[in-house]
């Protein structure tokens, strides 16, 4: 199946080295700004299904606040359990004003 | 090739031996378990995994193959009877020896047992490992009364689990609120209402004189003569650390194997971590026994590197959380005692954190419903430095800002 950049948030709309979240296509997806690049992955931690964008985000860790489990936001590889399995990300593209996440 | 052997095939042995693993791809690493399944993490066996929503193959450490793949050798079911320091054996109780050059005692606790009559009547629960939370989930039955023992965390979390499982729940606790005695009065009491919210009826200040019954469990009688019908009791009256095979070692037992901020006992050789661990820690100053999931896994592989012949302390800050109902406990820290307890919030709210200080320093920190402040309190507890209470109680403050006006 083709993925498919769509537009998702307009990059104003992102705290600064924060993060916000939207809904693409039914997925609750994060996204971070890490010093002016963006990164996109699934909002739900895969331990206990807490959302991420409620965590921290300290460089490219982002922490969940439920357990502790910690991500990096540009692979989703596991940093620190209790997950074990890592996030889904996805790619980004700034077009004007807009973020675009692949998917 | 150096042969590191690991007692306690639990998350801190594990954790412990996959450690060595990747720090030490020659080492000879053998864990050691009297339970006969692969290690596994405690925490669900009193929530999750109790009430079914969370099957056995999320609890383990690593899949079952992952050991023989990574060359872990595995003994399970087998029960240490005795070290030999002198020589470096560890003795086994069907007679295999395993000799060792550093040895880790992860053996964690066992539960206290409680000296009353009745206790040992059909009906009457314990819960320490994935077979006890089997048999109690086999009795659980929507309408049935039940009764719990002691409300720290473990009592605390099953009588939440048996109310979502929809039994009728009494918890019965000598202090005047649960946790009481960990959190202070004021905190627990907090707690209590939460308990109360969800319609688990909650007597303190007494405590079980006599479980009553023929065979099986009919009731249990309190010291102050309630008597409170039941068909199920879940006693959680306390914990011990796991050492009596230590005798005639020499190790140093006190409140648990006793270690310094390495990890190592006063034996060439042998370490500890974990729940059996009494540890000096760096950053308190002082000895202490953390009986909770961070320490377990953390600490285990803490040690690691030490036995490995470095010197690396661990003086990670301990930290644990605590579902119950739909509220999520969190703490970070250690305190015994505190001179102020600063509130964030209000402790009547849905949600709050509380702040236990002595001498301008933060000990530790809890929350209700407010993980992030807990997690943010964590770098603070550990710069050992004063921090005013009044920013600590202004909840528009930012917590990792205090972190920057050392």
């Amino acid at each position: 199946m083709a993925e498919v950049f769509v537009p998702a948030i307009k990059t104003a709309d992102v705290p600064p080295n924060g993060m916000a979240v939207v809904d693409v296509k039914g997925t609750r997806i994060a996204i971070a700004d890490v010093q002016g690049t963006y990164y996109a992955f699934d909002d739900e931690c895969t331990h206990e299904q807490c959302s991420l964008a409620e965590g921290d985000l300290a460089g490219t860790t982002v922490t969940c606040m439920c357990h502790g489990a910690e991500f990096d936001v540009r692979t989703g590889a596991v940093i620190a359990p209790p997950a074990v399995v890592p996030i889904r990300v996805y790619r980004t593209r700034v077009d004007g004003d807009a973020l675009h996440i692949e998917v | 090739m150096a042969a590191h052997v690991v007692i306690g095939a639990s998350l801190t042995g594990a954790s412990a031996a996959i450690a060595l693993r990747e720090q030490s791809v020659d080492a000879v690493v053998t864990l050691i378990g009297a339970e006969d399944g692969v290690p596994y993490e405690r925490p669900p066996l009193s929530k999750g995994y109790l009430r079914g929503a969370v099957p056995l193959e999320k609890l383990m450490v690593r899949p079952p193959q992952f050991y023989s793949t990574q060359s872990i050798e595995l003994m399970l079911g087998s029960r240490v009877t005795r070290v030999d320091s002198g020589r470096r054996i560890v003795h086994i109780a069907d007679g295999k020896r395993v000799p060792y050059d550093t040895l880790l005692i992860a053996t964690g606790v066992h539960n206290r047992r409680a000296n009353l009559p009745g206790v040992d009547l059909e009906g009457v629960h314990s819960l320490r490992d994935v077979r006890d939370a089997d048999r109690l989930r086999a009795e659980m039955r929507p309408g049935r009364k039940a009764v719990v023992v002691g409300m720290g965390f473990i009592g605390s979390e099953v009588a939440a689990s048996l109310r979502h499982e929809g039994l009728e729940v009494t918890c019965i606790d000598p202090g005047k609120a649960p946790l009481g005695r960990i959190l202070g009065e004021a905190v627990g009491a907090t707690l209590a209402t939460l308990h109360e919210s969800y319609g688990v009826r909650t007597i303190f200040n007494d405590s079980v004189a006599a479980v009553e019954g023929g065979r099986r469990v009919e009731a249990v009688a309190t010291k102050a003569g309630t008597r409170i019908p039941c068909e199920i009791v879940v006693l959680g009256v306390g914990v011990e650390p796991t050492v009596d095979f230590l005798d005639g070692s020499g190790v140093h037992v006190d409140n648990g194997v006793v270690v310094d901020q390495f990890c190592a006992t006063n034996v060439p050789g042998i370490y500890a971590a974990g729940d059996v661990a009494n540890h000096y820690h760096p950053v308190f100053g002082r000895h202490i026994r953390v009986e909770h999931w961070q320490n377990a896994m953390r600490q285990g592989a803490g040690a690691a590197p030490n036995m490995l012949g470095e010197r690396v302390p661990y003086d990670e800050v301990p930290w644990f959380w605590s579902d119950q109902y739909d509220a999520n406990i969190q703490y970070a820290g250690f305190h015994t005692s505190y001179d102020e307890l600063v509130v964030r919030g209000q402790l009547n709210g849905a949600s709050y954190a509380a702040f236990y200080m002595t001498g301008g320093l933060i000990d530790a920190v809890v929350g209700l419903n407010n993980a992030k402040d807990v997690r943010r309190t964590m770098p603070l507890i550990k710069a050992r430095r004063p921090v005013d209470p009044d920013r600590l109680r202004d909840d528009k403050v930012d917590l990792r800002s205090l972190l920057d006006k050392g």
